[in-house]
């Protein structure tokens, strides 16, 4: 099975210097809860922020809600492949310690997000291959 | 591709108060995302040619200033009390 058969597709990302209340805003008329950051007109990806991240990180500790992304984002310059096998992510991801990885395509732009738990574990893959 | 998938950020914040709510904006999208969805009036003429100007800035190379100036004229049009370095 391949990352792009489980990913959420999605193409829209925020910036480090982005708020939090506009990262909000932005999830809120998207319809997502995560948000790949990237860096503008370089295209580098730096992290991945989600909807959690603002209600722990943000509002639970008191900060204001103009905090920069870059202030509360999970830091994961990490990216896999839409064509990359979902066990050799999966066991990536965990390696890693995160729970989302932003996926590219061939020519690296970014085409969605994978969670941890979209991917069959290794346990899951051997039995379906009996 | 979705209109949100870009961006064009401003060189200074424009932060606007009323209602009981500080709205902070620094780019083209996140404006219109304001006016859109989180505006104290429906309508109005500035708060059109607003919308219009963020949408035009979000899909060509035009001046992100354009687009900042009309977002600062729809938040006086609405009632919210500007700050910004811009006027």
């Amino acid at each position: 099975m391949r990352v792009k058969d489980v990913m959420s597709a999605q193409i829209v990302t925020i910036s480090p210097s982005d708020t939090a209340q506009s990262a909000a805003r932005l999830m809120l008329e998207t319809e997502v809860g995560a948000l790949p950051v990237e860096v503008p007109g370089v295209g580098a990806i730096v992290g991945i922020v989600t909807d959690r991240d603002i209600v722990v990180s943000v509002l639970a500790r008191g900060l204001s809600t103009s905090t920069a992304v870059a202030e509360f984002m999970t830091v994961s310059p990490e990216l896999c492949n839409e064509d990359d096998d979902t066990t050799a992510v999966a066991a990536r991801m965990r390696e890693l310690s995160v729970r989302r990885l932003v996926v590219a395509n061939a020519d690296r732009r970014v085409v969605g997000i994978v969670s941890l738990v979209d991917l069959p574990t290794g346990k899951q893959d051997r039995e379906d291959a009996r | 591709m979705t209109l949100f998938a870009t961006d064009r950020l401003w060189a200074d914040a424009v932060v606007l108060e009323g209602d009981g709510r500080v709205l902070r904006v620094q780019s083209t999208r996140d404006a219109l995302l304001c006016l859109k969805n989180h505006w104290l009036e429906t309508d109005g003429p500035a708060l059109a040619a607003a919308k219009t100007l963020c949408e035009r800035g979000l899909a060509s190379d035009d001046d992100p200033g354009l687009a900042l100036r009309a977002f600062i004229e729809a938040a006086k049009e609405a009632g919210f009390r500007v700050n910004s370095w811009t006027g």
